[in-house]
């Protein structure tokens, strides 16, 4: 199996690689480049804990060969913070307890940036269907719906 | 996963070539949520080469011209549930891609794959057989185009050749005023695969009564068709709930006739009946259009 070459930018960063074929987005980002916030859940595109955006849409990276991410911008949970300045969106994760055991948060996190990239102004129901694609094995749905509808509104109403 | 040779196409001519060298020992990647899940399958023979045609921007994208509404097989069905040409002449297809999977993998997956792929829970496939949708294939012999009716041999099999790949997805779109509906039931709200759907198309006069219907069940039948035996029905008739609970039960009547009482007959049999006539309700309704699980 030949390996083949990749130019592909992740959370701002351009990188080029040699990768074997068969590897996908999530091996990519977990062993290639040391991206652990990205989770290896199910491998079978139920869970969304491997979510992350690529070309700006929330895509599941465990059904996506690191070859198809050729000339396109990955970011991942790691891409969100800059430098120790977290985002509305985290923020309001931790002020909502929405973190429980925190194996679904970086998944759930990047759901919830394309929904508001999307739509600033979301419904409850809205941001359900948003997060439909990613599973809290502790359950934790309330707080998160919470903290996606509190941040969209700290990020609709910034503090000065 | 499987090794395999991985071969990046920029144009449909390429995907083309790299096929016809491959000699049936390829497999086309489009969106890649079923393929992937093959390629790691414990058993899957390793499938040679992977053609990977998802970077060819010209195959994406909705448009209408002379009369017909053309869909690009690298569509996503996030694309396709959105689109506002099919919102206006076809909504059925647009909530049918909005039904599948999850946003994630609606961000992913295409109308070609799913068509391509042929589970037989594939949710855009009932309304496109409802449309009586053309599909054009191509290779390096050629292009050839066939009815969406006569593509599918069974789950998992069509009629396309190990070289040819899906260029478009034609079909005349409906009239105006004509309702239509998907209703699918899945196990769960979200992520979920139909266990059984249904597509169905009404017509009405300014009377009220019925002048044309269409009914296309999905994950039902060995392979996607009309159910005329329960459309015919319904021609001539105002609506009413006597109506379309009949009409569901000759849907039903007729699956049997079609696949024989198998283990899952208890289930199947009176939950079609009911989807068909919710399906055919929701098209005489306010309500919308449908939608799933």
């Amino acid at each position: 199996m030949k390996k083949i070459s990749l130019h592909t930018t992740v959370n701002g960063r351009a990188c080029e690689l040699e990768i074997p074929p068969n590897q996908t987005l999530l091996d990519l980002l977990r062993d290639t480049l040391g991206l652990t916030g990205t989770k290896r859940g199910c491998e079978i595109g139920q869970c969304g804990a491997c979510t992350v955006l690529l070309d700006g849409h929330a895509v599941n990276s465990c059904l996506v060969l690191a070859g198809q991410t050729e000339g396109r911008q990955i970011t991942t949970v790691e891409g969100l913070a800059q430098g120790e300045k977290l985002t509305p969106l985290q923020e309001a994760f931790l002020d909502h307890d929405a973190v429980h055991c925190g194996f679904c948060t970086p998944g759930m996190l990047m759901s919830a940036k394309d929904l508001l990239k999307r739509n600033p102004s979301p419904t409850q129901q809205e941001i359900r269907a948003a997060i439909s694609g990613n599973l809290c094995r502790c359950t934790g749905y309330l707080q998160i719906v919470e903290a996606v509808d509190d941040a969209a509104k700290r990020m609709r109403h910034p503090k000065k | 996963m499987k090794p395999f040779d991985y071969i990046a196409c920029d144009s449909m001519e390429a995907a083309c070539t790299a096929l016809d060298l491959c000699r049936g020992n390829a497999r086309i990647l489009a969106g890649g949520t079923d393929l992937l899940l093959e390629l790691r399958r414990p058993g899957t023979p390793s499938p040679g080469a992977i053609v990977d045609i998802s970077r060819i921007a010209s195959m994406r994208g909705t448009y209408e011209r002379q009369g017909e509404i053309s869909i690009r097989p690298l569509t996503t069905h996030a694309e396709l549930s959105r689109s506002a040409t099919l919102r206006s002449w076809a909504p059925f297809l647009a909530i049918a891609s909005g039904a599948i999977g999850s946003p994630q993998i609606r961000n992913r997956g295409t109308i070609g794959g799913n068509i391509m792929n042929a589970a037989a829970c594939a949710d855009t496939v009932p309304p496109l057989v409802a449309l009586g949708a053309r599909l054009t294939l191509r290779s390096v012999r050629g292009e050839r185009v066939v009815d969406i009716g006569t593509f599918f041999e069974k789950p998992y099999r069509t009629i396309a050749r190990e070289d040819e790949v899906l260029t478009l997805i034609t079909f005349i779109p409906l009239p105006p005023g004509v309702r239509t509906a998907f209703v699918k039931l899945g196990r769960r709200n979200a992520l979920s695969i139909a266990r059984l759907s249904v597509a169905a198309v009404v017509a009405r006069d300014t009377e009220g009564v019925i002048t044309e219907a269409r009914i296309v069940p999905g994950a039902a039948l060995p392979v996607w068709k009309r159910i005329p035996e329960a459309e015919t029905m319904l021609i001539g008739e105002k609506a009413s709930g006597a109506l379309f609970a009949a009409a569901g039960a000759k849907a039903s009547e007729v699956m049997l006739g079609l696949t024989g009482r198998r283990w899952s007959t208890e289930y199947k049999e009176p939950v079609l009946a009911v989807l068909v006539r919710r399906a055919l309700a929701l098209c005489c309704s306010d309500r919308g259009e449908g939608g799933g699980p």
